[in-house]
């Protein structure tokens, strides 16, 4: 018996990035076999040439509109924005971890392995549009992460943060689920588009489609969760400060940043037509994030602990841009998607730099003159702390600069005054930690092991970049408004 | 009227922003142990700036131009969202401009340079120069507001790090509230934008465009609260940062900590230039874009000028460390500048004007005098000084110079500025005129007996007071120069900025 696959639009070439990642990982897997432990540093260069030409496979597809795979996949401007994303924040992840892995004796090849798991499952995520594709997605990229989570695998609390990840991750999981379970049944279809479709069709009377709503509702629990906002946030500061720094570094970025894709997909593209619905309860999952993350941010003496609440606000302010469905809010929000990213990243990538140099980093008096010990560290930091603070010149000022023109456009007034007394409330956290880096060290002398190379590089380039885009924010914009309007 | 004409294919208002970045840079690039070169890296960027200040203020042609805008540059900056990058100066930044540039080379020539972490201080000195010289260059609400901010960090350092006393503390206040100021201010100039915008089909943050459609309309409080003028709630939204910066009581509340904390070189430009700053932003935005609430609300500003000229004169009077008086005595006098602005009439804005360019010249020239004292005596309290002027006779002359200046004696530049005020002010607020004469004896009062207190009377103590060296007296002698020009000229600020005030939209309604 043969299967007719004709007419469902097989298009390897719409997939092509997220093949190339997932070819790179099974090629790491057998040179694992046949690479001598104390070369693993090859594994990376490998990884990287891999993730190289994933971006190059990109490039075709920014403009296009090819949905692939029965409207399961789509290659198009949103997807090639958030693969370019994704792609540069795992060859920087990728560049700066033999160092760490070295110094904590970590240095396994499964690492790249999983790290590209996780990567091509937020690839696709970015590129889904289709109920199936979502959740593949997710799986994907969870799985390759509660194993990253306990890759410390002799520290009790790497395992500690993966047990916790993969069960309360199952839990979101199951919700996401079900949620896609009712949407079906209500919509009869699984791609977006039929669901926008039928949504559209009914939506005058949407209010009496209970299954409809209670499907988005527990859908949005599951995307929820993934991006870390309140109150699915209770796993992220356990899981970012057990699990290993360098996977910190990149699950705080990339894992969010893919689920605001699919959270972009899901809510403006395919139910516009019901945004009164959905506005409410999005908005005040916004304003629940803003909360809690900034107010408990400050309480926080452990330095990743603090950057979780501050993942938390973060996940708030992006949310703030899908708030008015509108093309110029969705834009907003891709910028501080990828403004969050490169100072995010940096700032994480800094514990994990200054982890693998073999000084304590858990606790904030740790941090005590950094500026002094550490002075390229400590800058580089300092100007991460400026920049998630919201203060120019750098890119995380016209993050919320453009998010709130978006909420002040559209009159969204309530979430915005929240939003601005946060930002006031951050200020304290985020300076804190550079006061701590200005104070008089102690006298503790510890031994220094040289930055390298790599992670010197990585870490001035994004430092760079924040300062940069900070000044010249007007191409990323062009891009993050291309990648958004094409939904309109 | 001006002496030459500048070629106009120089970016010249650019270039007075870069010199000071470009000298920040070469200071980074300098490894910190040759002290010297740093500091004369740092000096030679400040002296640079100044001239093509200078040159600047020269081929300014007054009365002239679009708006009286001269030297406009405009660049795309953000086009999708209006923003541009647009400097211009004016009538009411051209002088302050130049208090800008000569403050800030003060402060650095005055630096110690055996001062710990001397490479950084003057890396942010310069940094700051270009944010206050940007803020008042700046024809764009979101570059303004760039600059506003950017202006922020270097000060938090400066203070935090190389202060005195509870610096982090003071440093701490003064950043949080000033954050909450930029914030109202932020969302105000969003709302100024996006209501422009549904007003005339235009997205635009340019001054030179919302200045000519002022923003109109009542806003309907939600849940029948009754109704607010919108041009009131955004009138509010940007004075709250102003306020806040100058300061206007009762906002002044980190004030007192957050000079005495500050290093002598940071204090000068940190009173002299950056509190004026907030009444530079009245006159530019609150006065120009919001003018029918400028009339609604300046009353009751004007009683709460009054009330800080007031207050910060007796607070001043019962200080007896001289730092804290001379930052009382600098909250004063932005009072009598608050005053004029919220007069609402030519005369009171002129000599607002004049005065807050009297009021940098003698504030900075009161700070040298605190940071001399402490330098050579080892206090600055009151109680331990006396006799100064016995064996230090020209400090003790050049001091008095300064003194009188301070209290508004007719001859010197801070009479010129507190009478115009005072005139300006008996013409909308008779009562508010009476509060400021009140004022005007106190100073008179707090800055004789510091003087006399301080440089006369027998015994001297401590004994062997230095007596000025050739140095202190060049740093000196360009403020004691401007206090006597501007005195004994005293039509001379007030003709170069007519043009520009008399078109405000405060005083064309």
């Amino acid at each position: 018996m043969t299967i007719n696959l004709s007419g469902i639009g097989i298009d390897y070439g719409a997939i092509l990035p997220e093949l190339v990642v997932a070819g790179t990982a099974i090629v790491v897997l057998f040179l694992e076999l046949v690479v001598p432990p104390d070369r693993r540093r090859w594994l990376a260069a490998v990884t990287v040439i891999g993730l190289v030409g994933a971006l190059v496979a990109t490039i075709p597809l920014w403009g296009q509109n090819r949905s692939a795979f029965g409207d399961t996949v789509i290659a198009d401007s949103l997807a090639a924005f958030f693969n370019v994303l994704l792609i540069v924040i795992t060859i920087l992840t990728v560049a700066i971890s033999p160092r760490y892995l070295q110094a904590l004796d970590l240095d396994y090849g499964e690492y790249y392995i999983l790290i590209l798991g996780a990567t091509a499952g937020m690839m696709l995520l970015a590129a889904a549009t289709s109920l199936m594709t979502i959740f593949l997605g997710i799986e994907l990229l969870s799985i390759s992460l509660y194993v990253l989570s306990g890759f410390a695998r002799t520290a009790l609390r790497s395992q500690e943060s993966a047990l916790k990840y993969l069960l309360l991750g199952g839990f979101a999981t199951g919700f996401l689920l079900y949620g896609m379970a009712l949407i079906y049944g209500a919509t009869g279809s699984t791609t977006l588009r039929g669901i926008a479709a039928f949504t559209a069709a009914v939506s005058s009377n949407a209010g009496g489609n209970v299954l409809l709503l209670l499907g988005i509702g527990f859908l949005s629990v599951g995307l929820a969760f993934k991006a870390s906002a309140a109150p699915f946030h209770m796993w992220t500061p356990d899981v970012y400060e057990g699990a290993p720094s360098i996977v910190t570094t990149f699950m705080s970025v990339a894992t969010k940043s893919a689920a605001f894709a699919a959270i972009g997909r899901v809510f403006i593209a395919t139910f516009p037509s019901i945004s009164s619905r959905w506005y409410f309860p999005l908005a005040l999952i916004a304003i629940f994030s803003l909360f809690i993350g900034n107010l408990v941010a400050i309480t926080q003496d452990n330095i990743k602990r603090m950057l979780a609440y501050s993942g938390i606000a973060h996940a708030g302010y992006i949310l703030l841009g899908i708030l008015p469905g509108t093309a110029q809010g969705f834009s907003a929000t891709l910028f501080y998607v990828a403004s969050y990213s490169v100072m995010n990243f940096g700032a994480f990538a800094v514990v994990t730099a200054v982890a693998a140099g073999g000084e304590q980093t858990a606790d904030l008096s740790h941090w005590r003159g950094l500026f002094y010990r550490r002075p390229f560290l400590a800058t580089v930091m300092t100007i991460f702390m400026i920049s998630l603070a919201g203060i120019p010149p750098t890119v995380g000022f016209f993050a919320k600069l453009f998010v709130f023109q978006a909420l002040v456009s559209a009159q969204i007034w309530a979430p915005l005054i929240v939003a601005v007394i946060m930002t006031i409330v951050s200020f304290y956290y985020y300076l804190r930690v550079i006061v701590v880096m200005l104070a008089a060290p102690d006298e503790a002398v510890v031994e220094k092991r040289p930055l390298g190379i790599p992670t010197s590089t990585v870490l001035g380039a994004t430092a760079l970049a924040t300062l940069v885009l900070g000044i010249f924010p007007a191409v990323v914009l062009d891009w993050a408004t291309r990648a958004a309007s094409l939904h309109f | 009227m001006s002496w030459y004409t500048l070629p106009g294919s120089v970016p010249w208002l650019t270039l007075s922003l870069v010199i000071p970045l470009a000298g920040a840079l070469l200071v980074a690039l300098t490894p910190g142990e040759v002290r010297r070169v740093v500091k004369q890296l740092g000096v030679l960027s400040a002296v640079v700036t100044l001239v093509l200040v200078l040159a600047i203020i020269g081929g300014f042609q007054h009365g002239v131009g679009n708006l009286h805008l001269q030297f406009e540059e405009s660049l795309r900056w953000i086009p999708s969202l209006g923003i541009s990058y647009h400097l211009g100066v004016d009538g009411l930044s051209l002088f302050l401009l130049g208090l800008n540039a000569l403050l800030f080379l003060i402060a650095i020539v005055i630096v110690d340079p055996q001062m710990p972490r001397l490479k950084q201080f003057i890396l942010l000195l310069l940094i700051l120069e270009a944010a206050t010289a940007g803020i008042l260059l700046s024809l764009d609400l979101v570059l303004f507001y760039v600059f506003w901010e950017a202006m922020l960090v270097p000060l938090y350092f400066l203070i935090g790090v190389w202060g005195e006393g509870r610096r982090v503390y003071a440093a701490f206040k003064f950043l949080i509230y000033t954050v909450i100021g930029s914030f109202a201010m932020l969302i105000a100039i969003l709302a100024v934008a996006a209501i422009n915008f549904s007003a005339t089909g235009q997205l635009s943050f340019d001054w030179t465009v919302l200045v000519q459609h002022p923003a109109a309309g009542i806003w309907h409080l939600p849940a029948g609260l009754g109704t607010v003028g919108i041009q009131q709630l955004l009138f509010i939204g940007f004075g709250l940062a102003f306020a806040i910066k100058m300061p206007i009581f009762p906002l002044h509340t980190w004030l007192p900590p957050a000079y005495t904390s500050s290093p002598i070189p940071v204090v000068i430009v940190f009173a002299g230039l950056v509190s004026k700053l907030g009444a530079y932003g009245f006159l530019r935005f609150n006065l120009a874009l919001f003018p029918d609430a400028a009339h609604s609300l300046g009353g009751l500003l004007a009683v709460l000028a009054t009330i800080g000229i007031l207050y910060g004169a007796f607070m001043a009077l019962v200080q007896t460390d001289l730092k804290r008086l001379v930052a009382y005595a600098s909250m004063s006098h932005l009072g009598f500048i608050g005053l004029g602005i919220f007069a609402g009439n030519l005369l009171g804005i002129e000599g607002a004007l004049v005065q807050m360019i009297n009021h940098g010249v003698i504030i900075a020239a009161l700070f040298l005098v605190v940071g001399m004292i402490e330098r050579r005596a080892g206090t600055r309290l009151r109680a331990e000084l006396r006799g100064l002027g016995a064996t230090a006779p020209l400090f003790a002359a050049l001091f008095l110079v300064i003194s009188l200046a301070a209290l508004g004696l007719p001859g010197l530049n801070g009479f010129v500025g507190e009478f115009l005020i005072m005139l300006g002010a008996w013409a909308s607020f008779i009562p508010m005129a009476v509060g400021a004469g009140i004022g005007v004896i106190l100073a008179a009062w707090y800055v004789l007996r510091f003087y006399q207190g301080s440089t006369q009377e027998a015994p001297p103590q401590p004994a062997g007071f230095g007596e000025l060296r050739l140095a202190d007296v060049g740093i000196l002698t360009p403020l004691l120069a401007l206090m006597v020009l501007i005195g004994v000229s005293p039509g001379f600020f007030p003709a170069a900025v007519d043009a520009t005030v008399k078109a405000l939209p405060v005083l064309l309604r």
